[in-house]
């Protein structure tokens, strides 16, 4: 065999260290822990005899019946090993009774962990309770909000279909007025064409009644002809009026004494207003012009010294004034403005009297003073 | 397989004799106690075998000092009490005039906590021999065999071994020590070398890549290629280099299937 060799060499070594360490101790070793052991044994014996010595030296002074002696001594050796046996198990119980005692110091340990976990817990639920109730509150006033929200579209909901109905009504209102108004510019077309007609006729008429005389003379002027027989033919009107007029209207008692002439010159000039002068009135008692302006103003001239002379200017007015007028006795000026009010100055302390908002003013221009509000 | 039961049975046999004596600072007594000595079995761990002493030396220390562990010291140093006594004896005697018996001092007090471990029952001792016992398993087997065995198995082991029991202890040890499936070996040896400032492992195959095996002093040149002359000792002796590593792991072991060499 090739690992003889080795095997040989191995098991010869351990053999080896065998004998000399082991074979050569055990013995001796052996019958010294028997010697010690005896030893040990003995001593205590030893004690345990020269206790009972002593003690059977105290009660010993009657003690006469050797045979009751020995039997004592028995008893006693006996209760001794018991009592030997007892201290064995007591420290036996005393061990043990450590051991439980690091056991209850570990569990107290880990109940103390417990604790302290538990505690967390109970911080972290009662946090958390806090914040479902807080959201609680907080679901509960959407929920809220949601409700009125919801009752605030239903009602806007309600009014938009009764404005729908409103509208659709005024819708065919709409529709049936400018039908009307359809009817109405047609039939004021046919009457305008009428009118047309009916003018031209009547140039005709008078063309044809007024050229005679004048048809060689203004033959050639071809287009302007018709224009000159109508101004030819006013011309006429107007001497023929004069003439009547002078004659009928005399005889009755009124009516102006002078003569109507057409105003060929101009008196007095000048600029009364910032912007356009809307209206102007002459008093009816004295020589005073009232006029209004564009510029919110009405102002009262004095021209009877054949100058303007300016008496007084009347503010309050909140937009252009559009029309004025006297009442008839010349102390009142009642003006009328864009601003859908009327006023009333008095003319001899030239003060606001009477400012009235109108909620209908359709044609300013139309107004005057209808009674005296004295 | 580890058939060889001649070397099993001498490797199991290797007792020392061993003098405990308790410190002098920490006697209180009058009376100095006397020595105690035991044959302590080699293969074994130290508070397996130390209650009788403990108990013996109890009666001199001081009454507040009692419930400390007690200790073992060499030669001014603490004793790790989770290497094999074998181990420790190899390693920390040899290289002196080696007398026996091994005299060992005791200690109660001063707990060395930064050098070894505390130890506070024989539970604690066992889980870490049971720890050893699978990771040379893993090693060996990838760990399937001493997963597969039931407590009762790991019970033997263990009782085995605490009460000197060889037959008991090999019944179960012998399955680890099969060559699983088809292969012939294992898959690593599970060793350490003892050095001055602690142990060294590494992941070593027993035979080589073209299939041969290999040989103690293979392993010893994985392991420190840079030493030319390197004293190994393992049992109390100096296995020959061309003993086979496969063998070696079987029959030299210690119980927790390590091979404990001690390098000087």
């Amino acid at each position: 065999m090739e690992m003889a060799e080795w095997r040989q060499t191995i098991l010869f070594k351990l053999q080896n260290r065998n004998r000399k360490e082991t074979y050569c101790f055990q013995d001796l070793i052996a019958q010294h822990n028997k010697v010690f052991e005896s030893a040990n044994a003995l001593r205590n014996e030893n004690l345990h005899l020269s206790i009972q010595n002593e003690k059977l030296r105290v009660e010993g002074g009657g003690g006469s019946n050797s045979i009751a002696e020995t039997r004592l001594s028995e008893e006693v050796q006996n209760l001794k090993q018991k009592l030997l046996s007892q201290t064995e198990e007591l420290a036996e119980l005393h061990k043990r009774k450590g051991e439980n005692a690091q056991q209850i110091i570990d569990l107290n340990v880990k109940l103390q962990e417990r604790d302290k976990m538990m505690s967390t817990k109970d911080v972290t639920i009662a946090e958390s309770q806090s914040k479902i109730a807080s959201l609680d509150a907080e679901v509960g006033m959407l929920t809220h909000a949601n409700k009125e929200l919801k009752h605030l579209n239903d009602v806007l909901r309600d009014e938009y279909q009764a404005l729908q109905l409103a509208f659709n009504v005024l819708e065919e209102k709409l529709r049936k007025v400018q039908d009307e108004n359809r009817q109405l510019v047609d039939r004021l077309i046919k009457y305008k064409a009428k009118d047309a007609d009916r003018m031209n006729e009547e140039n005709d008429n008078f063309l044809n009644d007024g050229s005679k005389p004048f048809t060689s003379k203004l033959s050639t002027f071809g287009i302007f002809r018709k224009r000159h027989a109508k101004m030819q033919k006013e011309i006429e009107e107007a001497c023929r009026d004069t003439r009547g007029v002078g004659s009928d209207d005399y005889q009755e008692g009124y009516g102006p004494i002078s003569q109507s002439t057409l105003p060929t010159k101009v008196h007095v000039k000048f600029d009364g207003h910032e912007g356009e002068v809307n209206a102007v009135k002459w008093s009816p008692v004295d020589r005073i012009v009232v006029t209004g302006g564009a510029d919110r103003k009405v102002k009262l001239w004095d021209v009877s010294k054949g100058t303007q002379e300016n008496k007084a200017i009347l503010v309050g007015s909140n937009a252009g004034v559009m029309a004025v007028d006297f009442d008839t006795s010349g102390s009142l000026i009642l003006g009328a403005s864009n601003d859908y009010a009327t006023r009333v100055w008095t003319v001899s302390d030239q003060r606001l009297r009477i400012g009235k908002e109108m909620e209908y003013v359709l044609t300013i221009a139309d107004f005057c003073f209808v009674t005296d509000l004295h | 397989m580890a058939n060889d039961r001649e070397i099993l049975r001498e490797v199991w046999e290797g007792k020392l004799p061993v003098c405990f004596k308790l410190h002098p600072d920490e006697v209180v007594e009058l009376q100095q106690p006397d020595p105690f000595y035991l044959m302590v079995p080699r293969l074994s761990y130290f508070p397996l075998v130390t209650d009788k002493v403990k108990k013996h030396f109890l009666k001199y220390v001081s009454n507040d000092k009692q419930d400390h562990e007690m200790w073992l010291e060499y030669n001014g140093q603490p004793m790790k009490w989770h290497f094999p006594i074998g181990v420790l004896y190899d390693f920390l005697v040899e290289g002196e005039t080696e007398t026996l018996p091994w005299i060992v001092m005791v200690h109660f007090d001063k707990f060395p906590e930064t050098q070894i471990y505390r130890f506070s029952n024989k539970e604690m001792v066992e889980s870490y021999f049971m720890a050893c016992l699978k990771e040379a398993d893993v090693l060996k087997h990838r760990g399937q065999i001493a997963a597969n065995m039931q407590k009762k198995d790991h019970n033997q082991l263990w009782l085995g071994l605490q009460n000197d029991k060889f037959d008991q202890f090999w019944a179960v040890n012998r399955k680890l020590m099969e060559v699983s499936g088809e292969s012939e070996h294992f898959k690593y040896i599970p060793f350490r070398c003892y050095l001055e400032d602690g142990y060294k492992q590494k992941l070593v195959r027993p035979v080589t890549d073209e299939g041969k095996r290999k040989t103690l002093q293979d392993l010893l040149k994985e392991m420190f290629p840079e030493k030319t002359m390197v004293n190994v000792k393992i049992h109390g002796m100096t296995p020959p280099l061309d003993t086979p590593l496969q063998w070696m792991s079987e029959h030299l072991s210690y119980p927790d299937n390590f091979l404990h060499l001690c390098i000087f």
